[in-house]
């Protein structure tokens, strides 16, 4: 297996970079899509604020110009992990309240899943080019479920938006990750920049 | 405050030197006019016969020395000098200064210190007296004031006019609800919040701002121009929580307030891209070439980087044509109108986020066009008929059959028929 730092490896960092951040653009776009439908559908509001819900991985972060290469990578590849589960859940869920009743949905909530698997896997394959290798797939079990079906709602909304902004800050990632230099080194603060 | 004469003039005497002191007599220098005794007053005189001094100096006035006694001259001059400036001072001297603020419209009463109602006062305003009719007493009313009638206000007590009372009297509205508007044009360092009034209020106003994000208050630095805007720092990216900004108005007369509250990536405004210049292509009479550079205060456009909008029109029509452009900061435009000339703006935003910039400034460009032949083709032919009587002149043909310049299959079937003819006559006057 070629080096991290090898000319092969870092063309094949920025060639899974650059896929990948077309990969976030387009499940970005169907997320904001899916969200204007599933608040709809649901009768939510769309400017209620949702507490963080758990399990739910927050896409804030502090001091991300700081953030290494690998650290970028473990925390997406976390972070969709377990937003997996969690539309895997929604999924089901949607199906038990409406059944068939709403088949677009269904069938949205199924194509961002298939997205974030995808994108999930190109992390992985990231990481392994980092020499690094990605963790196990254990995880800590299912989510947990929600109580109500009110509660299930706004998790919902919470999965989604928090989803929506993962997509942004993965495609920022890349693009730092994809900056010529030694390996995936962190970006140079904003404070540095003209 | 008042002075009497008695604290302004000194119980002893000003002078303790040796003085001379002149005294006149009362008929102008005649022999025998009687010249005053000061020897019970304190004056010694070292004349043995003042009239000797009066014969010799042709004076009628007497010379005596003292050292005890100020000079009854001096002192006088003090004593007057005294008064004019404690009349003076009486008339000058400030009151407690006071500032009141009224609104438009209403009634105001100004009461003169601590003066009786009846007292007989004076009121100016601005140095100005005011008219009698505006006393209730020794009270000036005013009624349904406008902006006009800011200024300062004194009162006098009678005739000595004393000032008793004086105030500045500023008229003016409670803030109305501020306008505020938060953008990020240098995303993601922070983001700006400016603001201002609707209407003018006139009088000063304070603005106190509170950013809130979740449960934190951030700090908002306040810039020093503009000085009606303030700059965060973003603490944190990628957060779903939202900003609340409260910004408050205050005055002497009331205060307003608004809010916002927006996502991080709602406010994401790009200033417009810089430095475009558009310029022909040599030999492209259907083309523009477009460059512009990123706003120079968007920090890192490789890791956040912009999309572009270009618009573009001949300056003859009202319709644009747009591109929008993902990456890079130079376009060639192609299907320009030949010889006119465009108009040319470009817009900016970032990749994934925000909103578009407004438009840059805009440009000119007009695309190449090839130069006129004519000329140089009619030199030419005279130069090849030099040797001929004929003042025959050849037609400008390689304008007409320019292809630029002719529309229609028809049109080039009569310029190859004029091309020919021209070839004939030639032919035959070489």
């Amino acid at each position: 297996m070629a080096g991290a730092d090898s000319p092969s490896a870092a063309l094949r960092r920025r060639d899974l970079c650059a896929r990948g951040i077309r990969l976030a653009g387009k499940m970005r776009s169907d997320v904001v899509d899916l969200l204007d439908a599933y608040v709809e559908q649901q009768g939510l509001d769309a400017s209620a604020s949702v507490a963080a819900v758990e399990g739910v991985p927050p896409a804030a972060v502090e001091r991300w110009d700081e953030q290494t290469g690998t650290q970028r990578l473990l925390e997406n590849l976390a972070a969709y992990r377990a937003f997996r589960g969690l539309l895997a859940q929604m999924l089901e869920e949607q199906r038990e309240q409406l059944g068939e009743a709403d088949a677009a949905l269904g069938r949205a909530l199924a194509a961002v899943l298939l997205q974030v698997s995808a994108f999930a896997y190109h992390l992985e394959e990231l990481l392994r080019l980092e020499s690094r290798g990605p963790p196990s797939d254990e995880g800590d079990g299912p989510p947990p479920q929600p109580q109500s079906v009110f509660e299930q709602k706004l998790r919902g909304l919470g999965v989604l938006r928090e989803l929506a902004q993962w997509a942004v800050r993965s495609a920022r990632d890349l693009r730092q990750l994809a900056k010529p230099g030694p390996g995936a080194g962190s970006a140079p603060s904003p404070a540095e920049s003209p | 405050m008042c002075w009497s004469l008695k604290e302004l003039i000194p119980p002893e005497p000003v002078q303790k030197q040796p003085v001379v002191a002149w005294g006149s007599a009362e008929s102008g220098g005649k022999e025998g006019a009687k010249i005053p005794d000061l020897s019970s007053e304190g004056w010694s005189s070292s004349q043995k016969n003042p009239l000797d001094v009066y014969e010799n100096l042709g004076t009628p006035q007497g010379l005596w020395t003292g050292g005890e006694m100020a000079n009854p001259v001096p002192s006088a001059c003090c004593m007057v000098l005294a008064a004019v400036v404690v009349v003076y001072a009486q008339r000058h001297s400030q009151p407690d200064s006071h500032t009141q603020f009224e609104r438009v419209g209403a009634d105001v009463t100004m009461k003169c210190g601590s003066m009786d109602w009846d007292a007989a006062v004076t009121w100016t305003v601005n140095g100005t007296d005011i008219d009698e009719s505006h006393l209730n007493g020794s009270y000036l009313i005013l009624k349904n004031v406008d902006l006009s009638q800011s200024g300062q206000y004194s009162c006098y007590e009678g005739s000595a006019w004393h000032l008793k009372y004086q105030t500045t009297l500023k008229v003016g509205t409670p803030p109305r609800e501020p306008v505020l508007m938060c953008r990020s044009n240098n995303y993601p360092k922070g983001f700006y919040c400016s603001w201002h009034l609707p209407t003018p209020t006139y009088i000063p106003n304070t603005f106190n701002i509170s950013v809130i994000h979740g449960t934190k208050e951030m700090v908002c630095e306040k810039d020093a121009v503009p000085k009606n805007r303030c700059h965060i720092r973003y603490l944190q990216l990628f957060s779903t929580v939202k900003y609340k900004v409260t910004l408050t108005v205050t005055n002497a007369l009331g205060k307003n307030y608004t809010t916002v509250t927006f996502d991080e990536f709602a406010i994401v405004k790009p200033d417009p891209p810089e430095s475009v210049v558009a310029k022909p292509v040599p030999n492209n009479p259907r083309r523009l070439e477009v460059s512009w550079q990123n706003p120079s205060s968007w920090p890192d456009p490789e890791s956040f980087p912009l999309k572009f909008f270009l618009r573009y029109r001949p300056l003859i029509l009202d319709q644009w044509q747009h591109v929008e452009l993902s990456d890079g900061t130079s376009h060639t435009i192609t299907d320009a109108y030949a010889g006119k000339e465009y108009i040319i703006q470009v817009a900016a935003k970032d990749n994934d986020i925000g909103t578009w910039s407004d438009w840059s400034v805009a440009v000119h460009a007009t695309p190449w066009t090839e130069e006129p032949k004519h000329l140089t083709t009619e030199a030419q032919i005279t130069e090849t008929t030099s040797a001929s009587t004929s003042s025959f002149m050849a037609p400008p043909t390689t304008k007409i059959c320019d292809k630029g310049a002719v529309v229609g299959s028809g049109a080039v079937a009569v310029c190859w028929t004029a091309g020919l003819v021209v070839a004939a006559y030639s032919v035959l006057f070489i």
